[in-house]
């Protein structure tokens, strides 16, 4: 699904060099949930957003579904965001000005259906998330909670390869938090591969695999086992 | 996707409506400032008869002094003397010609309840209807016959016909004109080409005459001659001595329809004049022109300088009113970074992102258009109200000025917003999405 070979992404200013990523790693495959975890400047979101094609990388080889990323252009890249990924924040990213059906409508536009399929979608997805009645609402008129909902709803609309999640609970409470995280994990039990990019401990161990970012490397971590040793040697 | 973008371009101006006030009323501003003065020139450059002004030609001559040359030697007379016109007309070597000046005079109605009307005139010769494609609504021109005969025929204006004969077919008729009988041959339709280009010597803009009479009758002394008239010798005392001196009061078009037909006339003037010379006239250098309509219009400045000033200067606003704009767009399209950031991060590509916000500079450039329709409107009330008849005909918007209008707040604003779109549509989405 997703492979990434010796990555590295360089940021260069005028003075200064920031390695970012460094032999970076990754092999996601198709149905997994893993968590990305790691410090502040760790290189978490820059992984990120190269697996998003938001961001180019400075050396290596990613394999998205098959496709080889460092071939493709903006049209290309733009065409795989809409057609094989869906994108969480951790801020939502709702558009402000346009109602929860609009929200959803965006990527489906750029995808190029027909208005009954994409009203389709949209019931669907809005549905999914329990947000069908307040199809004609503002993103201000809803909770942090409901908003991140109709996030996934427009993450799910274009029946994306895998999800990335960006902090998807880090500006919610701990209950919402934890209705979106079982959100989630109903989408992955139905097949959809998500990586999410977490601080929060508890929520990445909800996850069947955990990989640390640190100084731009990835390495893997069981918090599973680490979990259960701690326990025996209690 | 066009419509799509469409209803995204009204929610964003809606949501922003202050902003969007502004950028509209500085392409507003500027669109009218623009037009207002375009229109304006472009009626008095416009070709008032296109289908052959290439074919019309404005005769002039150099008979002036040799001492002082007419215009300081740039230009010769714009007008002939009575000699020069008549023999041209003699020599008949012009597929149509006409001799002219303006005339005045008091028609007197048979009924005796309509008061006198003091009426403007043209005293000219038969083919003047023909070369300048005059309108009838009743009857026609005199003949060539009538000229030589010096007939006291005439042919009046729809408004005289309407104030004297109630519109009726008045052909046959005869009406009293500066107490002479004339018959009437023939009603023309409203009449007024703009620029008045047959006679720009008495005002290229002035309404067109009233009545038409042969001019062979000026000499016969039946009509009154108005107009400009200039002499650089005295001529003598009385009409005969007037009409065989050195004074300039009349004009003269030939109608060429071929460029051989031009050659073959200049050379005939050029001969004409050599002729002249032999008699102790025209002692200076050979000048003699054949300009055609557009040529003579542009000769005779009918688009004033002032009127060209003045465009100068409005476009000149309009540019600085589309660099304000263009700034405003700037600041409004990068105040939507994050939205541009997420809308690439879900599948648009930088192809789509600049179409939507140029059709949303477009949207803005269109009401812009539309204000500054309106804005035009005042202006060129304005206008005529402050240079009064000169200008009246000239300050109006037609379906041609009222769509240009349009096309040039679209395309400014487009152009002035294509900076701020290409800014926006490169935007780091990364950097925007992990603000947030």
């Amino acid at each position: 699904m997703l492979i990434m070979k010796n990555i590295s992404k360089v940021f260069q200013t005028a003075d200064i060099q920031t390695h970012a990523l460094r032999d970076f790693n990754l092999t996601v495959n198709e149905g997994d949930f893993v968590s990305v975890t790691g410090p502040s400047g760790s290189g978490k979101t820059t992984f990120l957003n190269i697996a998003g094609l938001l961001e180019t990388y400075t050396s290596g080889d990613f394999t998205l579904d098959g496709e080889d990323i460092g071939k493709l252009n903006d049209n290309g890249r733009s065409r795989m965001r809409n057609h094989k990924i869906g994108f969480i924040f951790q801020s939502f990213n709702l558009i402000p000005d346009l109602n929860l059906f609009d929200n959803v409508d965006v990527p489906l536009r750029y995808r190029g259906f027909d208005a009954k399929e994409r009203k389709s979608r949209i019931e669907e997805n809005l549905e999914r998330v329990g947000l069908a009645s307040r199809m004609k609402h503002l993103p201000s008129q809803l909770s942090g909670g409901q908003q991140q909902r109709v996030a996934i709803a427009r993450a799910l609309a274009t029946d994306p390869r895998f999800l990335l999640a960006d902090e998807p609970t880090g500006n919610l409470d701990s209950e919402m938090a934890q209705g979106v995280m079982s959100l989630l994990e109903d989408i992955n039990k139905q097949g959809t591969t998500i990586v999410m990019v977490t601080h929060d401990a508890q929520l990445a161990q909800r996850s069947p695999r955990t990989i640390q970012v640190m100084d731009g490397r990835v390495s893997e971590l069981d918090l599973h086992l680490a979990s259960t040793n701690q326990q025996a040697i209690a | 996707m066009f419509t799509y973008y469409l209803r995204l371009a009204w929610i964003s101006i809606i949501r922003h409506w202050g902003l969007s006030l502004v950028m509209i009323c500085a392409i507003g501003l500027g669109i009218g400032a623009a037009m207002t003065t375009i229109t304006v020139n472009y009626l008095m450059s416009a070709n008032p008869i296109p289908h052959k002004s290439e074919q019309l030609f404005f005769i002039q001559l150099d008979s002036w002094d040799v001492n002082d040359p007419f215009d300081e030697g740039v230009n010769p007379p714009d007008q002939l003397t009575y000699t020069d016109s008549t023999n041209l007309m003699k020599a008949n070597k012009a597929f149509r010609q006409n001799v002219q000046a303006q005339a005045y005079g008091v028609i007197e109605p048979e009924d005796a309840d309509l008061l006198p009307i003091s009426v403007t005139a043209r005293a000219n010769s038969a083919d003047f209807f023909a070369m300048f494609d005059v309108p009838f609504i009743y009857g026609s021109g005199w003949s060539q016959q009538a000229d030589t005969s010096k007939e006291q025929v005439i042919v009046l204006s729809k408004k005289i016909n309407d104030q004297v004969f109630g519109g009726e077919n008045s052909v046959g008729k005869t009406i009293k004109f500066d107490n002479n009988i004339f018959k009437i041959i023939g009603v023309i339709d409203h009449w007024q080409p703009k620029p008045r280009f047959y006679d720009i010597t008495t005002g290229a803009f002035n309404e067109s005459e009233d009545v038409f009479v042969p001019f062979s009758l000026i000499a016969e002394e039946k009509i009154r001659r108005s107009g400009n008239t200039n002499c650089w010798k005295p001529s003598g005392d009385g009409m005969a001595a007037f009409l065989a001196g050195e004074c300039i009061w009349t004009q003269f078009w030939v109608e060429l329809r071929t460029e051989q037909e031009k050659q073959d006339y200049m050379t005939f003037l050029n001969a004409y004049v050599e002729e002249q010379k032999q008699y102790g006239r025209f002692e200076r250098p050979i000048d003699n022109r054949l300009s055609n309509v557009m040529q003579w219009l542009e000769n005779q400045e009918v688009v004033a300088d002032d009127a060209r000033m003045m465009m100068a200067m409005a476009l000149m606003f309009l540019t600085v009113c589309l660099l304000n704009t263009i700034g405003l767009l700037l600041a409004k399209f990068l105040g939507k970074a994050p939205e541009i950031g997420l809308r690439q991060a879900l599948g648009a590509s930088k192809a789509t992102l600049f179409s939507q916000y140029i059709i949303e500079s477009a949207c803005i450039g269109f009401a812009g258009g539309i204000l500054g329709l309106g804005l035009s409107f005042l202006g060129l009330i304005g206008i005529e109200n402050l240079y009064g008849e000169y200008m009246q005909g000239l300050a109006t918007l037609d379906i041609t000025m009222m769509t240009f209008a349009i096309v040039l707040a679209l395309v400014c604003t487009v152009v002035a917003g294509l900076y701020p779109t290409w800014r926006a549509c490169n935007i780091s989405p990364a950097q925007q999405l992990k603000s947030q």
